[in-house]
C-alpha cells in the first residue's frame, strides 16, 4: 500500500515535471536540412574514416590514423593521471569518512567530500582553466576533484557496509582500532572497493575524452573538430575508439576481479 | 600465569568462580544468556550491576581507570583467545593472514601491519605449528572463504591459539557444524585447553557433548545458574528444568 503511493506519487512528479517544462513532441520542429544532415551522419556510421576527409591535407600531416592512435594514447595517459591522483586523494578521505572515525572528524570530511562530488568535472574545467591556463595538469585536477568525491563517499560507504564480525573479534584481542581496521575491515571490502575504482576509471576515460571540447589534446578535441567540419565518417571513427577503450578497459576489469575476488 | 575469573550477580544474581586451568562448559537453551556471560568474561561486555573479577581485578574498573589501567585491559584482552560463533575470520584473506592477526594486540601497528603484509620466518614457523595442532597444517596458505565451515573454525581456533592465551573462551563454537564435526571440534578444544593448561570456557547447546568432554558444567536457564558441577552427577530433573518449555519463553530466540 505504502510502496503503491510512492510510486504513484513519483509518477505524478515526473508528470509535473514534464509540464512545467512544456514539453511536447510539436517542439521538435526540424531545422531546414537537419533530417538530411542527421541522415548522413547515420548513414557514416558504416564508413567509420580511416583516413582524413578534407579534400585539402597539408602535405606534411601525420596520417591519419596515427593521430588517431596520439589521441587515443592522450586520453587514456589523462584518465590514468586523473585516476592515481583521485586515489591518493579520495582513499584517506573514504576512511576518514567512515562511521568508525569520530564524528568531529568525519562530518567536516563529509562536507568536503560533498562539495567536491556536487561540482562536475566540466564545470571545474571551465572554473580551472580560468585560474591555471591551458596546461595538461589543468585537466587532470579537473576530473580529480569530483572523482576523489565520489570514490572517497562510496568507499566510506563500502567499509560501512562490510561485516564487522572480524574487526570486532580483533578488537577483542586488544587491537587498537587501527589495527583491527587494516587486519579485520580493510580486508573486506577491499575487492569491492577496488571493484569500484576500476569502475571509475572507465568514467575518467569517457570525462578525458570529453574534456577535449576544451582544447586538450584528447579524442574529444578531434571529435569536435571534426563534427563541426561536417566530417561525420571521422566523427565515428572517434565514437567506435571510445567505445572500443571502454569495452577493453571493461573486458580487463573482469579479468583482474576473476583473478582477485573469484 | 593463568586466567582465574570470578563474577559476581550477573545476568540474574550469578555467582561463579571458574579456577585457573578449569575446563568448564556452559549449557542452556538459547537466550539463557550463555553468549552474554561469556561476553563479561572476555570484557568486551561490563555488567550493569555486580562485578566481574579477573585475576582479582574487576575489568570494568580498569575501563574507566587511568591510561596505565586501560592499557592493562588491552594487555589482558589480548591473553584472552575468544572463538566465536560465526567465526570472525575475514573470509578473503589467506589463513594464514588470519591467524597472524590473532598478535595484533600485543604488537605495534607497523609489526602488525608487516606481519598482515607478509609474516616473517618466526611467525611463519609458528603459525604452521599452531594450524598443524588444529589439524589444518596444509590450508596455511589457502584462501580462508575456500574452507569449510568447521575447517574455519579451526582456524578460529588456531588464531586463539598464535595469541599465547591464557585462557580460551569459545562462544557456541560447533553451532553451525554437523554432529559428527562438532564432536571433533569440541574434543580439539578440550586436548589442547588440557595439554597447554589453559582455562577453557565454552558454551554449548548439546549437554550430551558437554556431559561427555566436560569435568564441570554449568546450566543457565533465563539468565540464572541452574546447576553447577559435574556432569555425571547430574540428575534427570534438572536436566529436564534446563529444556523444559513453559508458555512465555516459547518463540525467545
Amino acid at each position: 500500500m505504502r510502496r503503491g503511493l510512492v510510486l504513484v506519487a513519483l509518477l505524478v512528479c515526473g508528470l509535473a515535471a514534464f509540464l512545467a517544462l512544456g514539453l511536447g513532441f510539436g517542439d521538435l520542429v526540424p531545422r531546414p536540412g537537419g533530417l538530411k544532415l542527421a541522415g548522413e551522419f547515420l548513414g557514416a556510421a558504416w564508413r567509420p574514416a580511416l583516413d582524413y576527409q578534407a579534400d585539402f591535407v597539408p602535405q606534411n600531416a601525420p596520417a591519419f590514423l596515427s593521430v588517431a592512435l596520439a589521441a587515443l594514447r592522450k586520453t587514456l595517459l589523462f584518465a590514468a593521471a586523473a585516476m592515481s591522483l583521485s586515489l591518493l586523494i579520495g582513499t584517506p578521505l573514504g576512511l576518514l569518512g567512515s562511521a568508525l572515525v569520530p564524528a568531529r572528524v568525519r562530518l567536516p570530511v563529509r562536507v568536503l567530500i560533498a562539495l567536491m562530488r556536487s561540482v562536475h568535472e566540466l564545470l571545474w574545467a571551465v572554473v580551472l582553466l580560468a585560474a591555471l591556463g591551458m596546461s595538461s595538469l589543468t585537466a587532470v585536477i579537473a576530473i580529480a576533484i569530483p572523482f576523489s568525491g565520489t570514490l572517497a563517499k562510496v568507499f566510506s560507504e563500502l567499509l560501512d557496509e562490510a561485516p564487522t564480525t572480524a574487526y570486532r573479534a580483533l578488537r577483542g584481542t586488544g587491537a587498537t582500532p587501527l589495527q583491527a581496521f587494516l587486519g579485520g575491515l580493510l580486508p573486506v571490502a577491499a575487492p569491492d572497493m577496488g571493484a569500484y575504482a576500476f569502475y571509475r576509471f572507465e568514467c575518467a576515460v569517457r570525462s578525458s575524452a570529453v574534456l577535449g571540447f576544451f582544447g586538450f589534446p584528447t579524442i574529444g578535441y578531434y571529435l569536435k573538430r571534426s563534427f563541426e567540419n561536417l566530417h561525420y565518417r571521422e566523427v565515428w571513427t572517434w565514437l567506435y575508439m571510445i567505445v572500443l577503450l571502454v569495452l577493453v578497459l571493461e573486458w580487463w576489469s573482469a579479468h583482474l576481479r576473476r583473478r582477485f575476488v573469484a | 600465569m593463568a586466567h582465574s575469573f570470578a563474577a559476581a550477580a550477573v545476568l540474574r544474581g550469578i555467582d561463579l568462580r571458574i579456577g585457573a586451568g578449569e575446563l568448564l562448559a556452559v549449557v542452556g537453551p538459547s537466550g539463557a544468556g550463555k553468549t552474554t556471560l561469556l561476553r563479561i568474561l572476555s570484557g568486551a561486555l561490563f555488567p550493569a550491576r555486580g562485578r566481574a573479577l579477573v585475576d582479582g581485578q574487576c575489568l570494568a574498573d580498569l575501563l574507566q581507570g587511568s591510561r596505565e589501567q586501560r592499557r592493562q585491559l588491552r594487555a589482558h584482552r589480548s591473553r584472552l583467545g575468544f572463538v566465536h560463533q560465526d567465526h570472525a575470520l575475514v573470509p578473503n584473506l589467506r589463513v594464514v593472514q588470519n591467524v597472524v592477526a590473532g598478535r595484533f594486540g600485543q604488537r605495534g601497528l607497523w609489526r602488525a601491519l608487516r606481519s598482515l603484509v607478509r609474516p616473517d620466518q618466526g611467525d611463519s614457523e609458528e603459525v604452521l605449528r599452531v594450524l598443524e595442532r588444529v589439524g589444518i597444517g596444509a590450508k596455511m596458505f589457502h584462501r580462508t572463504d575456500t574452507l569449510s565451515g568447521g575447517q574455519q573454525q579451526r582456524v578460529a581456533i588456531a588464531r586463539a591459539l598464535f595469541q599465547h592465551p591464557t585462557a580460551l573462551l569459545a562462544d557456541e563454537p560447533v553451532a553451525s557444524v554437523d554432529p559428527a564435526r562438532a564432536r571433533a571440534l569440541v574434543q580439539l578444544l578440550v586436548a589442547v585447553a588440557a595439554e597447554i593448561g589453559l582455562t577453557l570456557v565454552v558454551s554449548l547447546h548439546d549437554l550430551g557433548l558437554a556431559r561427555e568432554f566436560f569435568p564441570r558444567l554449568v546450566g543457565l536457564r533465563e539468565g540464572g545458574v541452574i546447576f553447577d558441577g559435574c556432569g555425571a552427577d547430574l540428575a534427570q530433573s534438572e536436566v529436564d528444568a534446563l529444556y523444559l518449555l513453559d508458555g512465555h519463553d516459547q518463540g525467545q530466540a
